[in-house]
């Protein structure tokens, strides 16, 4: 509910314990993929997605019905894990979940750029994060990025966006905007997180995550050969590279790689260097990633049954499920057949 | 239309004059023809192969589209695309092939850096840096076949004419003026013989009536003088 009293673990693990079980297993992926759009969305309304099916049903269709669908469910979980947190089991579960406020403050501001109006903007946020109602109100009805920035002064993403708004102005793009919201996100992961038994692991998974972004992201720039300095784009807190180290890796992918290889995920991501270097496809190595990062979430949930981790364990399932989905019906709207689509999907 | 024309030796020397402009024409346009057709196999050979790449640049390009859609979903990929701020632009400048003018052109920020296409790194995936970059590559291939294409519809569109005007000389224009140069000659040579006709006849009268004084003369000359007495 807020980050004040104390934390109530056993409460939230308990709840968060039955939503587990409400997530769709491996026999039921196997049946979505073989389903149509129209079907999915059938299946879903007899499922845990009853509600928002039949809330947007009126308004939408197909595809973008099972996407806003799965949007506005996911938003819903993780704000109920929000309100049933207390005290610092609050602020663990805040820090992750504030990668939907950056998500919502760049929808805003991509809103905002292109000139959309407030309906389109509100109907792609998910409002899953840790904005209240009134201050994404409020943003929606911002009439510039200048007055969309003021705005968000108080928040996390406050200095940084003031910072990046020179930068705007003098260029005309919304890259540093962008960057410094995800920046801010990142950095607040790490940020004052007391470390004890039960958060080490909790810890160990954000930075694996930072390492694993600050790598996709060095890989990304030295495949594209644009003249950046990969060290604007060096997220501080993760343990396998620095920033210095990060701008003479960016010019050789081959060193690069080689210096993961040799990292403490080696083994973990040993499988997606080598489709890397063989396929020389980075997506797949994304993937790779992606699906190293949810093991290890996984395991989050068994060692301290009474923690924040099994619950950060949920809150990745969850988004993995929207994915996955999500996947399957745009897989499936879009011709691929029933192999094509579970080769790309990230399960368990 | 041989028998609206005037025999005249003046019409027969126009006709002739018209004859040996037209058959120049005709000689011309045909060179022109056949080096149009060269030019538009070269364009369309050109053509054929723009037309392929686009085919597999548009699946692809669908095809990374739809992964991205996928895979990040749409609200992503359509937000990563709000942000791009620099619109590709063509200008079109034109070109001469064999007398047809046809559009050359130029684009300009078509292709772009990773840092150009306006969205964060550090929100997005290598997914829309697959689909950016396919579509960049499609919208060069549609301007490359627009180019390609304009300049062969208009290649053919110049040797369907050409044809056209060697075809109206070669079974129009000059089997008529042929048929009026026979005509004004047949007629001139008629008008000729019927002259040398008149002549001849004119010649026989003439003959005859100087036949006829003659005679009367020579009657006139063998009458006996006759003497008038005084009173």
């Amino acid at each position: 509910m807020s980050a004040a009293g104390s934390s109530n673990p056993e409460y939230v693990n308990a709840r968060v314990r039955a939503r587990r079980g409400a997530l769709y297993s491996d026999e039921e992926y196997r049946k979505l993929v073989r389903m149509g759009p129209a079907e999915i969305a059938r299946f879903m309304e007899e499922s845990e997605y009853e509600t928002e099916i039949n809330a947007l049903g009126a308004r939408y269709s197909g595809v973008d019905l099972i996407e806003y669908a799965l949007n506005r469910n996911l938003a819903k979980q993780f704000d109920d894990i929000l309100d049933w947190a207390d005290g610092r089991l609050y602020d663990l579960i805040a820090r992750y979940l504030r990668k939907f406020d950056a998500w919502n403050v760049k929808t805003v501001l991509r809103g905002l750029y292109s000139d959309l109006d407030r309906q389109a903007i509100e109907d792609d946020l998910i409002r899953a994060g840790e904005f209240d109602e009134r201050l994404v109100n409020r943003l929606l009805e911002a009439g510039s990025i200048e007055e969309a920035v003021d705005l968000l002064d108080r928040t996390m993403f406050g200095d940084a966006l003031a910072e990046a708004y020179e930068d705007y102005e003098d260029t005309g793009v919304l890259v540093p905007l962008e960057n410094a919201v995800d920046r801010a996100f990142y950095e607040n992961l790490l940020d004052g997180l007391v470390v004890d038994e039960a958060t080490q692991q909790y810890r160990e998974f954000l930075r694996a995550e930072i390492d694993f972004r600050n790598a996709r992201n060095a890989l990304r720039l030295a495949r594209s050969g644009a003249e950046i300095d990969p060290s604007e784009y060096y997220i501080e807190g993760g343990k396998l590279f620095r920033a210095a180290e990060l701008s003479t890796l960016a010019q050789n992918a081959d060193e690069l790689v080689s210096r993961i290889r040799e990292s403490s995920y080696g083994d973990d991501l040993s499988a997606a260097i080598d489709e890397l270097e063989r396929a020389d496809s980075l997506i797949r190595f994304e993937r790779a990633l992606e699906a190293a990062l949810l093991e290890y979430s996984d395991t989050l949930g068994y060692v301290f049954p009474l923690s924040v981790t099994p619950i950060i364990s949920y809150i990745l399932a969850k988004e993995r499920e929207v994915e996955n989905i999500r996947a399957i019906a745009r897989g499936r709207e879009a011709g691929l057949d029933a192999d094509e689509i579970e080769d790309e999907l990230v399960i368990l | 239309m041989a028998e609206d024309v005037k025999p005249t030796r003046k019409n027969l020397m126009e006709i002739e004059d018209r004859i040996e402009l037209s058959e120049r024409g005709h000689d011309t346009l045909e060179q022109k023809r056949d080096g149009l057709i060269m030019e538009f196999m070269d364009i369309l050979d050109q053509a054929q192969d723009v037309r392929a790449g686009l085919n597999e640049d548009y699946e692809r390009a669908q095809r990374t589209i739809n992964m991205a859609r996928a895979m990040e979903g749409d609200v992503a990929v359509r937000g990563a695309a709000a942000a791009l701020k620099e619109h590709p632009e063509i200008t079109t400048q034109s070109k001469n092939i064999m007398g047809v003018v046809v559009p050359q052109i130029e684009s300009s920020r078509v292709k772009k850096s990773l840092d150009q296409r306006g969205y964060g790194l550090l929100g997005t995936s290598a997914r829309i840096d697959e689909a950016a970059e396919a579509y960049e590559q499609l919208l060069e291939s549609i301007i490359l076949a627009a180019e390609v294409e304009t300049a062969m519809k208009k290649m053919l569109e110049e040797i369907e004419t050409t044809k056209r005007r060697v075809n109206a000389l070669e079974f129009k224009v000059l089997p008529d003026l042929y048929d009026n140069k026979e005509y004004i000659e047949q007629k001139l040579e008629e008008q000729e013989r019927e002259e040398i006709f008149r002549l001849k006849k004119i010649k026989a009268k003439k003959e005859e009536e100087e036949k006829e004084q003659e005679e009367a003369e020579k009657a006139a000359a063998k009458e006996p003088e006759t003497v008038v007495a005084d009173d």
